[in-house]
């Protein structure tokens, strides 16, 4: 693997390679990051054009404080450990995708803008991120209702060539997972928890060995799972996809709901919500909310499901502006 | 760049009278002022450690960031740090020894006070390094260091495969880190090798190998006797001190032994037994004179340097021209004259080809290993073994290629674990054939080596592609004369009976091998467990072991000679104390008289009764194709029954040849609980698994 300038850039800047735990510099936030790289763009340079420049100069091409150059300067000096530190990801399967990359999902650029995340360590076949899909989402913790809808749309995608999108995690994500891939389809896990670890399950192993499988997520590959990573991923999951159905939420609490109302808001994708008799207090005020119902159990035939989401979302237009060039 | 104040450095370093030697200063310079990526190939001795110090000191002058060496021999630059502490260069290094050490020198690292960290090829896959130390060089790589850089290519002698991670290291660096990839020992074609793998951008420093003082000679003797008694014949010729290489661990320590008894101020010096050898102490001790003669295999290893050797003696042929070079060339660094002299006998093509057939694990093995981990998140070595049926060695041998191949990796959350990843492997059996042929064909140059008649230097020179290979008029072929190759007689008689007369110590298992028993504690009961038994002497070698091997396998019989042998070091060497007062064998069917025949002989030698008491329930297969022990002992316990009452008294346990140790573990432990007195284990011959690093 070798990366580009542009894209070794970013890692030095915005990824916690090579960077000690009790280091004094934190590698830079969306929110550091985005206005340097519109500055770069407005005066014509690349990222990597920063490669060569020291602590004055950055200062002084950037407009950037005194503090701020230093933090830069000392950011971008890790590129030897973190050549080192990508080596040993390679070994393991990992690979890294940067917002300087072609290959970098088109979607999280179109739809989440300064919001797309700078870097992406992946596992598995990357071709599957942004392939029309069904994202799945709900709570670890099933009905029966939940869990044969989690069953039935990954079983769906598979048979009929759709990606199956989930957060990777037990649960409802888990069981449309592995609907999918065991029905021969192809699925992606963009996980809020370590992708060193997730790799060593058989199965996702076995998966991603065949290139059914992309694991994928905006953390440090071995960061462990916390409330905060899963909040943050959650748009990550929805902006993947060409639907999103959401199969159990709790009412104003909880991950899902969390991710489903933003999702509903942004009007990235259309949200379904699983309709059901006993459906959980959560569903209902995200149908109230104006997500639309997915009926259980499914009215059509399996195959059907593309077209039926198709249909009835015909008079819905996602909120898609023109895509414009950044880092 | 100042040459006048590297030279100062360079001074205070080595001494006031000292100065570049041809080509130190034009690599100084490519590194740290050109910073460009850097082979530099000269002999040892040359002093390749100065050029990375230098360019160290000056680039830290300049600001850059501390200088990484990977070294696979660091445990041998305690010198060189030493001579490089003059000039304030402060140099850590991060080891699996030293972990009391680990948290000052993070702290080093992390206030910018390190200038250069010394690391082994396996740190760099080593999480806590890449996670906690690698990090707090404030991410600032001054320099790569590369040392040994032969190691990269397929066609160097001694190809390491955690090198290959190196060179997807060197690869994703940035092009304004300089790369230096130092080695002694390059024909042309691993130059080349090295240069396609490190990039085109590698620019070659190359300077002639021959060493000035070294006089060569080729000695033929037929057995070890003869060669142990050349020794003692004309080791006192040698006024000051020297190295004598063995090929195994056994062989240095019967060197030892004989040349203690000779006399001689003589030790051993390998990584076997358990490294439990104070090698540091050893190698300090040689430096001081206080030791003359040092009786080492390859763990003396590339970075030991001691000016004033005065010879080498290969006590058996090594396996290649560059391995032959690169020991013999330890000799006549700083003195005038110096010997390097080649002994060869009749075992020497025996041990190669075991070492040649040792080197990589089977493509089955490979195979097996993954099919396990792929059934699992993770398994530990020991969950491995009992699954896998090859040694320990060959596991991890087998594990570490796989590692650097990107098939398995290691996680060690609790404790280490090795667990598959996602990357596909296809077994690379070209590869392998083609470093084996590799072997084969360096097996055969030292072959016509040891007869070549004519300069010995020049035809080691060719061997190694130097730019000038002239006759040295040195050698015995261009002298014309040398040491005699004649020996006397009694002191041939006598090295014999040394041989016959070394007793090999038995060790007791204290306990069962992990994996074997989910149920029970892994420690053998101590009043279940043998007494330290001993064997006549190693299979197949020099002394009994070759008698041993044709009463075995050929004449059916063990011959009174070994009976009198064994009654001898039993009665008059060892004796154990209380006395056995009776013998028992273990039995085998597929040789139903052979080892109970032998002991009831032996048995009325020493003038006590012999009871068959011990029954094999059912024929395993030959312990020596249960490649671990897990699988060895697994495969002995439920073969082994006592048949009969036994007597209360101490007995001795007999078997022909000891391998795992498990059959005598576990018959041991029958008898005892049986109620017999203290067992003691004797066996004719110990297996011997030839360990060249050991």
């Amino acid at each position: 693997m070798t990366l580009s300038p542009d894209s070794q850039t970013l890692l030095l800047l915005c990824s916690h390679l090579g960077l000690s735990s009790a280091s004094e510099y934190a590698p830079l936030t969306l929110k550091n990051w985005n206005p340097l790289a519109k500055k770069l763009l407005s005066i014509s340079k690349r990222p990597a054009d920063l490669l060569e420049l020291d602590k004055e100069e950055l200062k002084d091409l950037l407009e950037i404080t005194e503090e701020e150059a230093e933090r830069i300067a000392h950011l971008l000096q890790r590129s030897g450990t973190v050549a080192i530190e990508l080596e040993r990801l390679k070994s393991l399967g990992i690979d890294v995708l940067t917002r300087a990359d072609a290959d970098y999902p088109l979607r999280y650029k179109q739809r989440l803008k300064e919001a797309a995340p700078t870097i992406l360590f992946y596992a598995g076949e990357k071709d599957l991120l942004g392939q029309p899909g069904i994202a799945v989402v709900g709570s670890r913790h099933l009905d029966e209702a939940g869990q044969a809808c989690a069953e039935f749309v990954g079983n769906a995608c598979g048979l009929s060539g759709l990606v199956l999108y989930s957060g990777g995690a037990k649960g409802v994500d888990s069981i449309s997972m592995n609907a999918a891939l065991t029905s021969r389809g192809t699925a992606v896990g963009i996980l809020a928890d370590s992708l060193e670890k997730s790799i060593r399950n058989p199965e996702h192993r076995d998966a991603i060995y065949r290139g059914d499988l992309c694991l994928v997520t905006p953390y440090s590959p071995n960061a462990p799972f916390s409330v905060g990573t899963a909040m943050g991923r959650n748009k990550l999951i929805y902006a993947l996809a060409d639907y999103a159905i959401v199969v159990a939420s709790d009412a104003e609490k909880g991950g899902t709901w969390a991710g489903a109302t933003e999702a509903l808001k942004s009007k990235w994708i259309p949200v379904f919500v699983l309709d059901h008799p006993d459906m959980p207090e959560g569903n209902k005020m995200l149908l109230q909310k104006g997500a639309l119902q997915f009926p259980h159990p499914f009215p059509e035939h399996h195959q059907e499901l593309k077209s039926w989401l198709d249909k009835h979302t015909a008079e819905i237009k996602s909120d898609l502006s023109q895509l414009s060039l950044f880092y | 760049m100042d040459k006048t104040h590297t030279l100062t450095l360079l001074r205070k370093m080595i001494g006031e009278d000292k100065d570049f030697r041809p080509g130190q200063w034009e690599a100084i310079e490519a590194v740290a002022s050109k910073k460009q990526r850097t082979l530099v190939v000269q002999r040892t001795g040359w002093g390749k450690s100065l050029v990375y110090f230098l360019a160290t000191k000056l680039l830290r002058e300049q600001g850059s960031g501390p200088t990484v060496l990977i070294s696979p021999l660091l445990s041998l630059m305690r010198n060189q740090i030493e001579m490089a502490r003059r000039i304030g260069i402060r140099a850590f290094t991060i080891n699996s020894a030293n972990k009391e050490e680990w948290a000052a020198i993070e702290e080093a690292l992390a206030k910018d006070e390190c200038d250069l960290m010394l690391i082994s090829p396996e740190r760099l896959n080593n999480e806590h390094f890449l996670k906690e130390v690698l990090p707090q060089i404030s991410g600032r790589i001054g320099l790569f260091v590369v040392d040994e850089a032969h190691c990269i290519s397929d066609w160097g002698h001694d190809f390491r495969p955690d090198y290959r991670r190196i060179v997807r290291i060197v690869q994703m660096l940035p092009r304004g880190i300089p790369v230096l990839g130092t080695t002694a020992t390059a024909n042309d074609r691993v130059v080349k090798d090295v240069q396609a793998q490190l990039g085109p951008g590698l620019t070659v420093h190359r300077g002639s190998l021959a060493r000035e003082s070294l006089r060569l000679q080729n000695i033929r003797l037929a057995n070890q006797s003869e060669r142990l008694a050349w020794l003692a014949e004309n080791l006192p010729k040698f006024k000051g001190s020297g190295i004598i290489y063995c090929l195994t661990v056994a062989d240095t320590e019967r060197v030892t032994g004989w040349l203690k008894q000779k006399g001689f101020s003589a030790e051993a010096y390998h990584a076997g037994g358990n490294g439990t050898m104070d090698r540091r102490a050893l190698e300090q001790a040689f430096l001081n004179n206080e030791i003359k003669i040092l009786v080492a295999t390859v763990a003396l290893g590339m970075g030991f340097d001691k000016p004033d050797i005065d010879f080498v003696i290969h006590f058996q042929r090594p396996g290649s021209v560059v391995a032959y070079y690169q020991q013999v060339g330890r000799a006549g660094r700083a003195v005038e004259k110096s010997y390097g002299i080649l002994l060869s006998g009749a075992e020497d093509d025996e041990i190669q080809n075991y070492f040649i057939e040792s080197a990589f694990p089977s493509t089955q093995v490979f195979l097996d290993i993954l099919q396990e981990l792929e059934k699992s998140e993770g398994l530990s070595l020991y969950e491995i073994l009992a699954r896998v049926n090859t040694s320990k060695s060959m596991a991890e041998k087998a594990l570490k290629i796989l590692e650097v191949d990107g098939a398995v990796g290691q996680t060690s959350d609790k404790k280490l674990l090795y667990f598959r990843t996602p990357n596909p492997w296809v077994p690379e059996t070209d590869r392998i054939n083609r470093v084996l042929d590799l072997r084969r064909s360096e097996l055969a140059q030292m072959q016509a080596y040891m007869d070549y008649p004519d300069c010995l230097m020049k035809f080691l020179l060719e061997a190694l592609d130097d730019p000038n290979p002239v006759p040295c008029g040195r050698c015995a072929n261009c002298q014309g004369k040398g040491f005699s190759a004649s020996v006397s007689h009694e002191l041939v008689i006598e090295a014999e009976n040394y041989l016959k007369g070394t007793q090999v110590l038995i060790q007791p298992r204290k306990q069962w091998p992990i994996g074997l028993f989910p149920d029970q504690k892994r420690n053998i009961p101590l009043e279940l467990q043998n007494a330290p038994g001993r064997s006549l002497c190693y299979y197949g070698d020099a002394g009994w072991g070759k008698l041993v091997q044709s009463g075995k396998y050929q004449e059916g019989h063990f011959s009174n000679e070994l009976v009198k042998a064994a009654a001898h070091l039993i009665r008059d060497m060892w004796q154990p104390n209380p006395f056995p007062g009776w013998v028992t064998a273990i039995p085998s069917t597929r040789h139903p008289k052979l080892v109970a025949e032998f002991a009831r002989r032996l048995a009325n030698s020493l003038q006590i009764p012999f009871y068959p008491v011990i029954d094999r329930i059912r024929e395993a297969p030959e312990q020596k194709t249960m490649q671990n022990s897990s699988k060895q002992a697994y495969n002995v316990i439920n073969t082994i029954r006592i048949v009969q009452t036994i007597s209360h008294e101490p007995v001795l346990l007999v078997d022909d040849i000891i391998d795992s140790g498990w059959t005598l573990t576990m018959a041991g432990y029958l008898l005892k609980k049986q109620g017999s007195g203290q067992v003691y284990p004797f066996t004719l011959a110990r297996a011997t698994s030839r360990n060249a690093n050991g």
